[in-house]
């Protein structure tokens, strides 16, 4: 194997594993505030890109500024969704405990609701957006990378850092934070647990938004587009740890590389049944994440 | 209800079952109705582990489609009745799922049900890549197909649709009569032992992983046993199909729905979703794709918030109440003596 093509997968897969990281940002934080896990992640992304497209097709609308409308939408829709449809499981459970297995399923739920309303309302045809961005690849250190690619990582990156930050300094963030540490002593401290909840639904809504319109210029855009996502996501989260930030890009970027550097070695399909493999393999021998604390 | 009258409903309703072929003549409908009892069948396997135990599988169709596939490549690779295919089908299933549970059984809640769809994903990802296998054709994604051989028993073809329907109709009351005995003996208590609180069910003395294990491979077998019928009714095999993560989601929804850790429940279920599907795709045809699983979804959120116990809950309530009102009792019905303390007998080493 020539080191030029590894190298060059390697930086492949860097950028693939942080877009991945991107996207299991949002899913992580509300598995690590909420303690539920959010089938319906991959739906979300799904719409978002959808959203691009159709801002692209019928405003003109680049899908680099669409994300400035995606991510507020996006917000009010989680916002929303976690207020009537999580939110009542939640209060019907005495001390805010939510069996784990039911929320399960009343995403599984809204997963299901959400894809199959984007096939009835956009068909399963196969759609992609143009981006005016015209320059397609760049050049680093020799190697010709995808521009939308480089885009979509750093803005991962960028996201992931603003996220910590704001979780670390405002009010709000501290809030989420001590509902994610221990929700009846931040509710007995004077925090509206219920809200929190709400926020950070939204907020993870928001971040799967912004990454949906940042992948809708190279990724093909169907209504079953979201599982596979979904699914990548949750193997991103276990095994980086749930509700760390670092560690989501850090699964991301684990999975990514080890994709593409083994899909030069054997068939892709081949390469994803090894990534699943390693998230049974994570779960059975390391629950708590490559980041996570026991 | 008395148990004379639940013994004279059932059999009221499976002679009926019976003798439906005999009015119903339109293949069509035999068709649909077959389907209907396919998913009735395949949602009480899933529920002969799932329901009983409480821990949600989202792979099972694998073991459906595993029994399918040796079923279908037995009939055609080494010229065996597709009822012999599908035991030995059956029994791969249920070492398959051993396999698989034993490492995953101590996961719980939403861990466990995310391990089985990486479990089923990584063989239904190497079913659809695969094309020859040991000399054995697979035909990767495009899938296998059944040749006519013949009408006859022993090679499960027939020219109309009625013999499938019975044998359908059979599996489903066997599987159903399992689940029925399996409740009652010491399978069943301590499975629900252990649904209620593992720990405390361990500290008692059972032994979750046996218990569990054994369930499970009843279930995978039972499910196995569906994927061969399946595959043998519509002569046609592929991993999307039969293997998918869709499968393995209808199963749980139509048991969870009806009713889990019941015996009627996820009959109930598939009677209530799976005609929603038949109906749209044969009144609406291919306009609204979508449109039966986008109301599964809906309907799924509505039973977890409003009915977590299923929808077999409160139509039992209703027949009791009209059941007493027949009897001119008291609207509550007959109340169950509730013992202070659940008995769980034996097991306690």
């Amino acid at each position: 194997m020539d080191t030029y093509v590894l190298t060059y997968a390697a930086f492949n897969g860097l950028m693939v594993g942080a877009m991945l990281g991107g996207i299991a940002l949002g899913l992580s934080l509300i598995f690590g505030v909420l303690r539920i896990v959010n089938f319906a992640h991959g739906s979300f992304l799904m719409l978002a890109m959808y959203f691009a497209f159709w801002m692209q097709k019928l405003g003109g609308i680049d899908p680099y500024l669409s994300v400035l409308i995606a991510a507020p939408l996006m917000f009010v829709l989680g916002y929303f969704v976690q207020c009537f449809v999580i939110g009542p499981l939640i209060r019907r459970e005495r001390a805010l405990v939510v069996e784990p297995i039911s929320a399960l399923l009343l995403t599984a739920g809204v997963y299901i609701l959400i894809d199959n309303l984007a096939l009835m309302a956009f068909g399963p045809n196969v759609r992609s957006t143009p981006s005016l961005v015209q320059v397609t690849s760049l050049m680093v250190a020799g190697f010709p990378l995808n521009t939308f690619r480089v885009v979509a990582a750093i803005a991962a990156l960028a996201m992931a850092a603003g996220v910590s930050l704001w979780l670390a300094r405002t009010d709000m963030g501290r809030a989420i934070r001590a509902t994610a540490q221990n929700r009846d002593a931040a509710a007995m401290s004077g925090v509206d647990v219920p809200f929190v909840y709400n926020v950070t639904f939204g907020l993870g809504c928001a971040m799967v938004g912004v990454m949906g319109c940042l992948i809708a210029p190279f990724i093909p855009i169907t209504p079953q587009v979201g599982l596979s996502f979904g699914i990548k996501s949750f193997i991103v989260v276990v095994l980086g740890g749930i509700g760390s930030i670092a560690g989501s890009l850090v699964g991301g970027i684990v999975i990514g590389l080890f994709e593409s550097v083994a899909s030069q070695f054997v068939a892709t399909p081949t390469a994803s049944i090894f990534s699943l493999g390693l998230f049974i393999l994570i779960l059975l021998v390391r629950p708590q994440g490559l980041m996570g604390r026991k | 209800m008395t148990p004379r009258f639940n013994f004279l409903a059932i059999t009221s309703l499976l002679l009926a079952c019976i003798a439906l072929p005999l009015v119903l003549h339109d293949e069509f409908l035999i068709h649909s109705v077959i389907m209907v009892l396919y998913f009735g069948y395949l949602a009480s396997s899933w529920n002969l582990m799932c329901g009983y135990v409480g821990q949600i599988s989202f792979g099972h169709s694998v073991f459906s489609g595993v029994g399918g596939y040796a079923s279908v490549l037995l009939l055609t690779g080494m010229g065996w009745s597709p009822w012999l295919g599908a035991l030995v089908g059956g029994i791969a299933a249920a070492v398959l799922s051993v396999a698989i549970g034993y490492p995953t059984m101590r996961l719980r809640g939403p861990y466990f049900a995310l391990t089985t769809i990486a479990f089923a994903e990584i063989i239904r990802i190497w079913f659809e890549n695969t094309d020859v296998v040991f000399g054995i054709q697979l035909k990767g994604a495009e899938g296998l197909s059944v040749p006519l051989i013949g009408t006859s028993w022993a090679k499960f073809q027939f020219e109309s649709k009625v013999p499938y329907y019975y044998i359908i109709l059979g599996m489903l009351v066997v599987v159903m009569t399992i689940t029925w005995l399996m409740e009652r003996s010491r399978l069943g208590v301590c499975l629900k032992a252990i649904r209620g609180d593992r720990d405390a069910a361990e500290s008692l003395g059972i032994n979750p992983t046996r218990y569990t294990l054994t369930a499970l491979a009843m279930s995978a077998f039972m499910t196995a046993l569906g994927g061969s019928f399946y595959a043998q009714f519509i002569r046609f095999i592929n991993p999307e199909r039969n293997m998918g993560t869709e499968l393995s989601i209808d199963m749980a929804l139509m048991s969870i729905i009806g009713g889990q850790g019941t015996v009627f429940g996820p009959l109930i279920g598939a009677l209530f979703l799976a005609p929603l599907a038949e109906i749209t795709r044969t009144y609406l045809g291919g306009q609204f794709a979508g449109l039966h699983l986008a109301l599964y979804g809906l309907v799924l959120i509505v039973a977890v918030l409003y009915l977590p116990k299923g929808l077999l809950h409160p139509l039992r309530q209703v027949a009791r109440r009209a059941f007493a009102k027949l009897r001119g009792g008291d609207a509550k019905g007959p109340q169950l003596p509730v013992p202070a303390v659940l008995p769980v007998q034996g097991d306690a080493k």
